[in-house]
């Protein structure tokens, strides 16, 4: 039997939430889609219920809130380039989000459903069929990883280009759930687990992005990809430094969750690419090989600190 | 189910539709709207694009529900009403469409962006059109139609003098306004009433017997009408009768993942899917292959991918020919060069899918589908069904793209031709993009060992190349591509020892056929790398080497290729020239270089695959009261032009515009035979067929005027729509013309036919790579490369091929620019992953074609040279062209940092491992002195 499938469109975050409650078992929530809809395709997202928030307007806008610069999770990514406030104080931001996929992608896409996309894995996102013919894997309730044949721990990668961009600069997150309204640090929400990546409750949705405005970052942004557009990341490698010499670096596309470390402007160069290399778990479950992108970690940093001059 | 209201195109919609329905589906399904094109599903080729509320979307993934109630424009509303928009009317004017299957994306896509970027730069335009996939003109037309719409450029009014001049007048295809409309239909397009859907369950095994397969479930679902296994289907079939070794269905064993097993005929897609989901395989795993080496090894019956296997291996075809000694070649010669190379498989990437619908009525069946031979699959539907080709018609409609790929029959033709049969009702299929990789038939991956020597004054002494090819499962196309491998490396050089061995084997993988540039690409790689490896060891510049050993016009090569004209000195000089190759051939900076490379390419096999003395191209035309001449072709246009060719063709003989002229082409029924498109035969084959059938019309008609008006016919002149005597005492039109010889003569039917001279030499596998006509071309590339990632950007080409004479050059220069751009990729960024038989990048996302921003500036160069025999000299343009551009491009990278990579693609990781072990090498040699 078939479930029955429903789409549904609240307007508002608690009419969201109580359609989410009222389908605990069998909802997603679904916001440009450009992630949701193709794992749809793949048959690796199934559930009869879709809960589109693309129309509850509270999720949208750029605007300053004391010292934070709030962005509505469902502000579009390549919209993010006419923001001022944006342009102004985190053009690493926009430089990530110009990276996602292609312009065409990009006017569909969401900012929160590029920090919220699906794990990936050349393993995992391909077609029921070829996952049956593959063997299930971790990822979907098979008991070994495929990529490495035979590891219990499922890595399958972050891809979002503007979650190591937002997490170099500090960002957190507000997410609203049946709880009310918390925020926290956008690196915390990956759980490093490649099934279930995210450690967020069940019916939260992610309404806005905070970042810290007057630090004076300074910045550099590399996504490595065989083309110039229409790719997944298979490394993208943020580093923003402020006034005060704090020096934070995110990565993704080399483990399940983003990689970061943090350092000083006065910190060894070496030693920060070391822990971000070591901090990779990455996998041979991409179109470059795990050496290559775990030797590219290092080729990015190095590029970025001597562009930062540090 | 749920009501969506919808304004599209001006016009209120309400449908019932299913919750989760994407707006594609409702669109093409629901309100007919099929210019709205399906290439990938996956959001991933931009061919399904549309606006909603005044924003582009990619109806794929678009839900439907979402968009409820909102203001829908798909490519039919674009128009107003029937006059085109000025974006499609640049489009067609620039040659920007071709097969046509991605131009209502494209057009979507740059109105949307344009709204907001209306004076786009160069670069913005290749940004925003970016996620738009191409495999046709390399973008370069369809860029510059852009800009051209941008800077309001005048359309280029049709003067007299263009109207009537045909051959060497660049003109839009006869078909480009309706496919800037989108309302050319494809094969998905046509509905038909009450059609059944067709899904498969195909294997998950790579060699498996197959023990037992469970329909029940399946069959107990309401719905479904039909399923069908392999044993009802037991005949074999295969594009070459010497490779009859593949059926419908998997019988008794699967040999790859991807076949398939069962086929379901449903009322709709869902239930169609849901019933495969239902059946259950039982198999028995088999000792699975898919080394090639491997395969060549010796191994029991029982383990033998195919019983009918001559040897006791996997080796499915082994060819060699030798000529001179190559011994002695290589003792004789002062320098030689020896390199290993591997090449990866690389699948065709039309844009559109594979699709056809059956049915069965009075007149037998008929299959309309995306067909690239209807003739051959005409052959072999007759062949498997079990009933008489006057039975079988094979209907080719609009086909977006095929480069090979689309030149064997298939399985699922043959299926739905079945289906339909059984369940008395019409059956469709449409693939996804993954079931397009695994049907294949793509370029072989290739392993293979090369000599090459040299004497120190630049004359070559000896090729010999050891190759083995990756077949996949079955036969397709691959004795004619081991030959391939070999034989066309006989020019465009003299060469006096030479010689090859290819094996092709059968491994557990999706089947390798035919694909642009068949069969010598990769031996083409190798061969002119090589060739830069000896230059650098003569301290010779690489293009005079290759000066210094082309071969001449009017000659014949070792294997006694007959040689016509031979346009490769002049290509050669005009792609240095433009290049400025020699201020820039070792003076570049460190990480920047340019590279060179030649080829040639046949003008369609002299030989046909079936050895018969029939026509391989007929024409007729017929000529009525209206004066408006039919012409009847069974040539596939898919995208290629060959329709607009054939106007030409016949409009030029009859001195008419093309508004007299109505194409009729690709239908087993109404058009005589013709080959198909493949081998680059089509202009030259069908060309000539064209043309024979307008001169005897012409006759015929001057004749009758003659004889009514009582002139000498040698007093007669046809043009610009008139005929008339010199003195001027008789001059009709066209139309009174035609009046006059009807009267005369009754019905005005005539037809031409071309059959290839006899060629070639009369040794076993001389026919081999025979044609009627060669081309030849030469690639300049500059490269960039970022020494510490070992990324390769190409930063421009400059591409020359002799096409003899250009009937059209607006669409030679696509067809050029489409070759190179193809090469561009496989030297890149393109190849089918496999790990265990198992295809890792089925998509448009991991399979990498190059988008625009990928693409560098293209300098397009037709050297005309006037080929004897070919439609007023005219040769193939749409293949050669792709062998010389990726050997370019790894001499330039070798120009750039002094590595040479002997295997593709040349992806950035490959090229930083060489990078490596060179300064390993030379890091070694300083601590040694």
């Amino acid at each position: 039997m078939i479930a029955e499938k429903t789409y549904l469109m609240p307007t508002t975050v608690n009419e969201a939430l109580s359609m989410a409650k009222a389908n605990i078992e069998s909802f997603t929530y679904l916001a440009g889609g450009t992630d949701v809809m193709v794992n749809r395709f793949q048959g690796n997202e199934e559930s009869p219920c879709l809960i589109d928030i693309t129309k509850i307007d509270d999720l949208k806008g750029v605007k300053k809130e004391g010292d934070q610069l709030r962005i509505g999770a469902l502000e579009i990514l390549e919209e993010l380039k006419n923001k001022k406030e944006i342009v102004d104080e985190f053009s690493m931001l926009i430089e990530a989000a110009l990276s996602v996929g292609a312009p065409l992608l990009r006017k569909t896409a969401t900012i929160g459903g590029n920090v919220l996309c699906e794990n990936r894995c050349i393993f995992y996102n391909q077609s029921e069929w070829w996952r049956d013919s593959a063997g299930l894997c971790l990822k979907c309730d098979g008991d070994i990883c495929i990529a490495t044949q035979g590891k219990k721990a499922c890595f399958s990668e972050l891809v979002s280009d503007t979650a190591p961009a937002l997490i170099a600069m500090d960002a957190e997150i507000e997410l609203v759930d049946e709880n009310g309204t918390s925020t926290m640090k956008l690196e915390d929400i990956y759980t490093g687990d490649g099934v279930i990546p995210r450690n967020l409750s069940e019916t939260a949705i992610l309404t806005a992005i905070l970042l810290p405005l007057n630090r004076g970052f300074k910045t550099d942004y590399y996504k490595l990809r065989e083309r110039e557009s229409l790719e997944f990341t298979s490394l993208t490698s943020a580093v923003a430094m402020d006034q005060n010499g704090k020096l934070k670096i995110a990565l993704s596309g080399v483990d399940p969750k983003a990689v970061v470390v943090e350092g000083t402007t006065d910190d060894d160069k070496e030693d920060l690419i070391k822990k971000a290399v070591k901090g990779a778990r990455a996998i041979d479950n991409d179109m470059y090989s795990r050496k290559y992108r775990r030797e590219m970690i290092g080729i990015f940093l190095k590029r970025s600190f001597e562009k930062l001059k540090i | 189910m749920e009501i969506l209201k919808l304004i599209v195109n001006g016009k209120e919609h309400q449908v019932l539709i299913e919750p989760h329905d994407t707006l594609s589906k409702v669109l093409r399904e629901k309100l007919q709207l099929t210019g709205t094109k399906l290439g990938c599903e996956q959001a991933s080729c931009g061919a399904c694009s549309v606006f909603v509320d005044g924003k582009i979307v990619q109806s794929c993934i678009t839900p439907a529900l979402r968009v409820n109630g909102s203001v829908i424009t798909t490519i039919e509303g674009i128009a107003d009403q029937n006059k085109l928009h000025k974006l499609q009317e640049k489009f067609v004017e620039k040659g920007a469409v071709q097969c046509g299957y991605c131009t209502p994306g494209m057009i979507m896509t740059t109105l949307d962006f344009l709204e907001e970027t209306p004076k786009p730069s160069h670069e913005e335009i290749k940004e925003a059109l970016s996620g738009n996939l191409c495999r046709c003109t390399g973008y370069k037309k369809i860029i510059e139609a852009v800009e051209a719409y941008v800077d309001d450029e005048p359309i280029a009014a049709g003067t007299p003098d263009t109207k009537f001049k045909m051959v060497g007048q660049g003109r839009p295809y006869i078909e480009a306004k309706k496919k800037v409309q989108g309302s050319a239909d494809y094969a998905d397009d046509i509905q038909t009433k009450n059609a059944l859907h067709c899904k498969f369950v195909r294997s998950t095994q790579p060699h498996a017997k197959i023990e037992k397969i469970h329909t029940k479930k399946a069959q107990a679902l309401t719905g479904v009408r039909a399923i069908l296994t392999g044993k009802e289907l037991p005949i074999t079939f295969g594009v070459l009768p010497i490779s009859q070794d593949e059926t419908a269905l998997a019988v008794e064993k699967t040999r790859y993942i991807g076949e398939i097993v069962v086929a379901v005929a449903a009322d709709t897609e869902e239930i169609a899917n849901e019933a495969c989901n239902l059946i259950e395989v039982d198999y028995s795993p088999l000792r699975p292959y898919f080394d090639m080496k491997e395969a060549c090894e010796d191994v029991g019956e029982d383990e033998q991918i195919h019983s009918h296997s001559k040897f006791n291996n996997n080796i499915h075809k082994k060819a060699e020919l030798r000529f001179g000694d190559q011994q002695e070649g290589l003792e004789n010669a002062d320098h030689k060069v020896e390199a290993n190379f591997d090449f990866q498989g690389i699948s065709h990437g039309f844009t559109e899918p594979h699709a056809a619908t059956a049915w069965w009525d009075e007149n037998g069946l008929t299959i309309v589908t995306a067909t690239q031979v209807p003739h051959y699959l005409h052959r072999y539907l007759a062949k498997v069904m079990e009933v008489p080709m006057n039975r079988v018609r094979v209907i080719k409609p609009y086909v977006g793209g095929g480069f090979g790929g689309k030149s064997d029959p298939f399985p699922h033709e043959i299926i739905v031709s079945h289906l339909s049969r059984v369940t008395g009702q019409p059956v469709r299929v449409r693939f996804n993009r993954e079931e397009i990789f695994l049907t294949n038939h793509g370029r072989h991956p290739t392993t293979m060992t090369m000599k090459m020597g040299v004497s120190k004054e630049g004359k070559f002494d000896v090729l010999d190349a050891d190759i083995i090819i990756d077949g996949g499962a079955y036969g397709s196309f691959g004795v004619v591509t081991s030959y391939y491998n070999g034989v066309l490396l006989q020019a465009p050089y003299k060469l006096d020892n030479f010689g090859f061995r290819t094996r092709r084997v059968y491994t557990n993988k999706p089947q390798c056929g035919a694909m642009r540039g068949h069969g010598a690409v990769n031996s083409r790689y190798a061969v002119e790398t090589l060739i830069d490896r000896l230059a650098e060891k003569i301290d010779m510049d690489p293009c005079e080497l290759r000066f210094k050993n082309f071969l001449d016009e009017k000659t014949q090569t070792v294997g006694q290729y007959r040689i016509t004209s031979n346009g490769s000195s002049e290509s050669l000089k005009k792609v240095m020239e433009l290049s400025g190759w020699e201020d820039k051939f070792k003076k570049l900076p460190e990480g920047h270089g340019v590279g060179v490379a030649c080829g040639f390419f046949i003008s369609g096999s002299a030989l046909p695959i079936h050895w018969n003395e029939y026509p391989q191209s007929v024409v007729h035309l017929k000529v009525d009261l209206d004066g408006r001449v039919l012409v009847t072709s069974g040539a596939s246009d898919i995208g290629q032009g060959s329709d607009t060719m054939l106007a030409i063709i016949v409009a030029e003989i009859l001195g008419l515009s093309l508004d007299n002229i109505f194409v009729v082409a690709a239908d087993t029924t109404l058009t005589p035979i013709d080959l198909g498109s493949y081998s680059s035969r089509v202009t030259f084959m069908a060309g000539n067929a064209a043309k024979q059938a307008a001169e005897r019309l012409r006759e015929k008609v001057l004749d009758a005027v003659a004889s009514i008006h009582e002139v000498d016919v040698s007093e007669l002149n046809i043009e610009n729509e008139r005929v008339f005597s010199n003195d001027s005492k008789v001059d009709l039109t066209w139309f009174a013309a035609i009046e006059n010889a009807t009267r005369k003569v009754g019905a005005l039917n005539t037809s031409g036919a071309y059959n290839s001279p006899k060629l070639g030499g009369d040794f076993k596998g001389a026919g081999a790579g025979l044609s009627p006509s060669y081309s030849f071309g030469a690639v300049i590339t500059e490269v960039k490369v970022d020494k510490e990632t070992g990324h390769v950007k190409v930063v421009d080409v400059w591409g020359a091929h002799d096409a003899g004479k250009a009937l059209n050059p607006l669409a030679v220069e696509g067809q050029l620019e489409g070759s190179w751009h193809m090469g561009l990729g496989q030297a890149l960024s393109e190849q089918m992953k496999f790990r265990d038989g198992l295809l890792l990048n089925g998509n448009l996302v991991d399979f990498k074609i190059p988008t625009t921003k990928d693409t560098p500036p293209i300098h397009t160069s037709i050297i005309e040279t006037q080929d004897p025999e070919g439609p007023f000299g005219a040769k193939e343009c749409g293949e050669g062209a792709i062998h010389p551009v990726i050997p370019a491009v790894a001499n330039a990278i070798y120009d750039a940092v002094g590595v040479r990579v002997t295997s593709l693609p040349i992806n950035s990781e490959e090229v930083l491992k060489a990078i490596k072990k060179k300064n390993e090498i030379v890091e070694k040699e300083v601590q040694e002195a």
